[in-house]
């Protein structure tokens, strides 16, 4: 008996740093990424483009877009539209995404980034990062979900509390209720009109 | 041996458990090495010129889950959505009610012009000639004199360490610091600043925040929010109590401080400055929207539960 409760004892022992180990590992991995981001900003050498390309194929593969661009259109409208709209939303959703996130990295030059803490929440990992500015903290958090057979991947990231995928949702379904798709893709192929080229197209 | 069967169920137990653990962990390592390769490739394919920072982080150009996703994925969408359904939802995050949207909308587009005819041109013009080290240190400057509306407002929210942290920076700051243009209590002590205001205190105390209203010139704010701003302006702004300022400050009373377009004038000064250090950040939030006012909105809403939450 007593070897029994040993047993259980250690199998707790053994699982629990399972998951303490992931997290740590999903931290670190967020955190070289935006250090290198952070290198290719203060990379003086790079030109524009050639960074902004760097930049993203540094951040791709922490983030499953695809996901994103589902999540924020949401299961409703989702399936009300065609494989060849879905394709089409997906790469500009994706697009704009990147820009802004480049745009934004254009405004925030001298700052620091510091990631600190991952914390499971339920299945997934959040992992908080803060910008320190020269005169405040911007929260940022990034939320992953494991992805089968590809590792933990980034569905979410929240700015000083406001979510990107349900504030986009939130839109999505407003235009949505008295538009068509088609009028949604219109919107999306004109507005943004980022300065940044991401290289990429 | 009884005790041996134990034993070896135990070790066969254990092995298990080692191997499982092992095994949760695999996917993930050996997915960032391979990728790590794949990446190392295409970086050294496409660019000669590889440096250190390219080998310590994994990077892939073609990566699957980027653009390039093949239709199929799109397809099995069922489970994954019925997985996510509880945490966002069609209507926004926060309920926001919005009988004055038309008002809003329309409060919205003139702040609008307001800031890129009259606030940016100025501020732009400003950040030319003033340069930023002075412009930091004057919107220190004007965060330091408002200490006493985060203090009244830290202990309304019974935040008494934060309350204490604040006052502990405004006298660093006022002294060390020369009248607060420069904040050592930051850079030294690593004291934080704990804004609050009379909105986040209302919110604490369970209000809600009721109708959302764009306020002319002010922007964004909802009706508990909006009435926050009258205490705050009449008790604790140290622009409207100017007069107070200066003599606590030991200074002679100048009649002139008191008038309201002197009043104003020092509230324009402070808008202008703060909006020569935040050049191009309104412009990206806009660009950030398909349909602005909404998104504002929603911004506003959601980072002030967020600010009263905490």
């Amino acid at each position: 008996m007593r070897i029994l409760s040993f047993s259980v004892l250690m199998l707790l022992l053994l699982v629990q740093p399972a998951f303490a180990d992931e997290l740590a590992l999903v931290k670190k991995n967020a955190e070289q990424r935006i250090n290198a981001v952070i290198d290719y900003i203060r990379d003086k050498n790079l030109d524009k483009n050639t960074r902004n390309q760097k930049i993203i194929a540094a951040m791709s593969p922490m983030f499953d877009f695809s996901q994103m661009a589902k999540l924020s259109m949401g299961k409703r409208n989702w399936t009300r539209m065609t494989p060849a709209q879905r394709q089409e939303f997906n790469e500009l959703f994706v697009i704009r995404l990147q820009e802004s996130y480049l745009e934004k990295l254009d405004l925030y030059t001298d700052e620091e980034v510091v990631v600190d803490q991952a914390k499971q929440v339920k299945t997934r990992i959040h992992v908080r990062s803060h910008l320190v500015a020269k005169d405040d903290k911007i929260e940022m958090i990034y939320k992953f979900y494991k992805k089968n057979n590809q590792g933990w991947k980034v569905y979410d990231v929240e700015i000083l509390g406001v979510s990107i995928v349900q504030t986009y949702r939130s839109q999505f379904a407003g235009i949505l209720k008295n538009q068509s798709i088609e009028d949604l893709l219109e919107k999306l192929r004109q507005t943004g009109g980022f300065t940044v080229p991401t290289g990429k197209y | 041996m009884q005790h041996l069967f134990r034993l070896i169920l135990f070790l066969f137990f254990l092995l298990l458990v080692c191997g499982c653990s092992q095994r949760h962990l695999k996917p993930e390592t050996s997915d960032v090495n391979s990728k790590a390769q794949v990446a190392d490739q295409a970086i050294s394919d496409v660019d000669p010129s590889q440096t250190d920072t390219e080998n310590k982080i994994i990077a892939s150009q073609n990566d699957e889950d980027g653009v390039l996703e093949s239709d199929e994925s799109f397809d099995t969408f069922d489970d994954e959505f019925d997985e996510f359904e509880d945490e966002f939802s069609d209507e926004v995050a926060v309920e926001v009610s919005d009988p004055l949207g038309g008002y809003n909308r329309f409060m919205t587009g003139f702040n609008d012009k307001l800031y890129f005819w009259v606030l940016k041109p100025v501020a732009t013009g400003y950040s030319w000639v003033v340069p930023e080290f002075a412009r930091r240190g004057i919107n220190n400057f004007f965060k330091n004199l408002y200490y006493p509306v985060r203090l009244v407002n830290n202990v309304l929210q019974l935040k008494f360490k934060n309350a204490g942290e604040e006052t502990l920076r405004f006298v660093t700051n006022s002294t060390i610091g020369v009248l607060g243009l420069w904040d050592p209590a930051k850079v030294w002590f690593g004291l934080e600043a704990h804004p609050e205001d009379f909105g986040q205190t209302f919110g604490v105390w369970g209000i809600g925040p009721g109708p959302h209203i764009v306020l002319p010139v002010l922007g964004p704010s909802n009706l508990r929010d909006a009435i926050g701003l009258a205490p705050q302006w009449i008790y604790l702004n140290p622009v409207n109590n100017i007069s107070t300022v200066a003599d606590l400050s030991g200074l002679e009373k100048i009649e002139e401080l008191d008038k309201t377009e002197t009043k104003l004038g020092i509230l324009a000064l402070e808008r202008v400055n703060n909006t020569s250090l935040r050049l191009g950040e309104y412009e990206s939030l806009k660009k950030d929207a398909i349909d602005f006012y909404p998104f504002l909105r929603d911004f506003y809403e959601q980072n002030r539960q967020r600010l009263i939450e905490e």
